[in-house]
């Protein structure tokens, strides 16, 4: 039944349904011509070093690769979401699907722990720093949040590694495939690291949608109503102020997951991230489309979720955009 | 009474004027920096002639000292013209990509508004699809593409990077550069010279976007800090400036590989690439901040 509200629903909705749509098609046709772009392919991967032309010819033939850019784009697309993405070019020409089945979770669990970490801490830190605004409190939070926002991971990752690992020797100081602690300790730095940007980007924020949010009169009135102050901050200012939070906590896990690609470099960790970077390194196409394909298309998928989200959560959006 | 000055105040911010003394510093290492290096080490190396950034002067792994200020590297070749020749690199890549950046967007920006319908709404729908995308990620897949190809790019070994970088640098000021044109074109004094004749060109070029200079060059900064930030990160993944040459992402990679029994070597190229990062950063916002008081900062 369509009453009015859900029509009011679905227009936002729609809309930013089209755009993640455009997105994806974006990220695609970029990905399928950085393949076209390059020279060799499947088949003279498969001919080898010594088939003459007419060879690789015949097997590029019979793998359709002749054919028009347009037909052979949406084979790549139909391919690609069934998660056949060929084979790689390069060693025992793994199937890049099983590749990716190998890694991505992994950087997906890495990403997740991080991001609940960061969202949890920032959202509590940056409470804390609005309620005790202008003290030292506060103080310390925003100078440690501008370093984490400024500092990059890669110059954080060495210092916190000689601290902990290597000075106290309580962490691991990269990841190895005989496990001698349980995993947990060999994620503990990946994810802190990980959450260290994030973090601070959501405790700013928190922080300054809450001072925004106690200035407002339905605060005064609360207050003068005698309402408790740990129910006046959680309750009525921080699920006013939460909602642009929600927001870049989305955009900020999508950027984790392209940020996995310097933590995992940095603790080898046999990630989706490191895959694609050593894919790079030795010019396997196939590989190099899936990681890009993959993290892009998670990223575009996330923030089309929050972007749907918001409006659901919050009626003053759903008002705003008709 | 005391006459009323006239002449506008200068940014009064002292991170601002910390963040400028440190370029002005940093911009100075770079060009001379392997230069006097040069010069100071040459009677000791065994290399005729010598050269700072490629050359080893000394045992590897030397930790400070008065002759090496930040010790040498694996390879024994003195950390400090390296630290400088990376500065080079840096302020280099980082020019380039932003005065491409600066082009693109402000013309991307101004086509966004006065351009016909059709050809603005498809330039900022491309626009939009970019920056809606990490950037690192469209990067790394052009350089991906640059190896594969192992296409020879004129223009030097910085040029895949500068290529990625340029590429994905420019939405976020076309994107400004289109809101901000957007409301000034309806402002009283556009108006008026359209009135006497003006054409849309003089208007946009003498008029629009002048006004746009001061927070355009505040952006920049804090854009280049970006994009050194950028060219260290695909360094430091092996995949940015190529050895031998010295990029500060390459030295902590490098120094990363050691640090077990050499953890100082991490220090300088670490301090010097966080502190860069910084004074950009101040500048820019002590920039935006004098030019848009109304703005706070991000």
């Amino acid at each position: 039944m369509l009453n009015s509200a859900s029509v009011r629903l679905a227009k936002p909705i729609l809309l930013r349904l089209t755009f993640g749509v455009l997105s994806l098609f974006f990220i695609s046709l970029v990905t399928f011509f950085a393949a076209a772009l390059t020279p060799g392919d499947a088949a003279t991967a498969i001919a080898g070093d010594k088939a003459t032309p007419e060879t690789v010819a015949r097997i590029r033939h019979e793998m359709g690769l002749d054919r028009p850019w347009p037909i052979r784009y949406v084979k790549f697309v139909v391919d690609a979401g069934h998660g056949d993405f060929g084979k790689s070019y390069f060693g025992t020409r793994e199937d890049v699907g099983s590749v990716v089945r190998r890694t991505l979770p992994l950087t997906v669990k890495t990403a997740t722990l991080a991001i609940i970490i960061a969202s949890f801490v920032g959202i509590l830190l940056g409470t804390l720093a609005a309620v005790y605004q202008h003290r030292v409190a506060d103080r310390s939070v925003l100078v440690f949040s501008t370093l984490g926002v400024t500092i990059p991971n890669f110059v954080l990752a060495p210092l916190l590694v000689y601290v902990f690992s290597m000075r106290l020797g309580w962490l691991p100081l990269i990841w190895t495939t005989d496990m001698t602690a349980s995993e947990f300790y060999y994620l503990v730095l990946p994810v802190l690291l990980l959450a260290s940007r994030p973090m601070a980007l959501i405790t700013r924020l928190t922080r300054a949608m809450m001072i925004d949010t106690f200035q407002q009169e339905f605060i005064r009135t609360a207050t003068a109503k005698g309402v408790p102050r740990g129910r006046l901050i959680f309750r009525h200012a921080l699920r006013n102020a939460i909602l642009p939070v929600i927001t870049t906590i989305g955009t900020s896990f999508g950027f984790l997951l392209t940020g996995s690609f310097v933590i995992e470099r940095y603790f080898v960790m046999p990630g989706l991230g490191s895959t694609t970077i050593e894919a790079i390194q030795k010019g396997d196409m196939p590989v190099i489309q899936a990681g890009i394909l993959i993290t892009g298309a998670m990223f575009i998928m996330l923030n089309l979720l929050v972007d749907i989200l918001l409006p659901i959560l919050d009626p003053r959006i759903r008002e705003s955009q008709i | 009474m005391k006459p009323v000055s006239k002449r506008r105040k200068g940014p009064r911010d002292p991170l601002l004027w910390f963040g400028a003394v440190f370029m002005v510093f940093l911009v100075f290492l770079a060009m001379f920096g392997p230069t006097v290096r040069e010069k100071q080490l040459s009677s000791i190396s065994k290399h005729q002639p010598y050269t700072s950034v490629y050359d080893d002067i000394a045992d590897p792994f030397q930790s400070r000292s008065a002759t090496f200020p930040f010790g040498t590297d694996s390879q024994g070749r003195d950390n400090l013209a390296r630290i400088a020749a990376g500065a080079r690199i840096s302020l280099t890549v980082g020019l380039i990509v932003e005065i491409i950046a600066l082009v693109v967007g402000v013309t991307v920006g101004v086509l966004g508004v006065f351009a016909p319908r059709w050809i603005a709404s498809a330039v900022m729908r491309l626009t939009d699809a970019m920056f809606a995308f990490p950037d690192i990620l469209l990067a790394i897949l052009i350089i991906g593409i640059i190896q594969t190809s192992k296409a020879q790019i004129p223009g030097g070994k910085l040029a895949p990077v500068i290529a990625a970088l340029g590429v994905t640098s420019w939405p976020s000021i076309a994107r400004l550069v289109r809101a901000q044109v957007a409301t000034l074109k309806d402002r009283e004094f556009v108006v008026a010279a359209k009135a006497t004749g003006a054409s849309t060109f003089y208007n946009v070029t003498r008029h629009i976007l002048p006004q746009l200079a001061g927070i355009l060059l505040a952006i920049a900064m804090i854009d280049i800090a970006g994009t050194i930030l950028a060219e260290s990160t695909l360094s430091f993944l092996g995949i940015g400036v190529q050895a031998p040459e010295p990029s500060w992402g390459s030295m902590i990679n490098n120094a990363r590989e050691n640090m077990n029994s050499y953890p100082a070597q991490l220090i300088a190229p670490c301090l010097f690439l966080s502190l860069t990062c910084f004074a950009l950063n101040f500048v820019g916002d002590g920039l935006r901040s004098y030019f848009d008081p109304k703005s706070t900062s991000r």
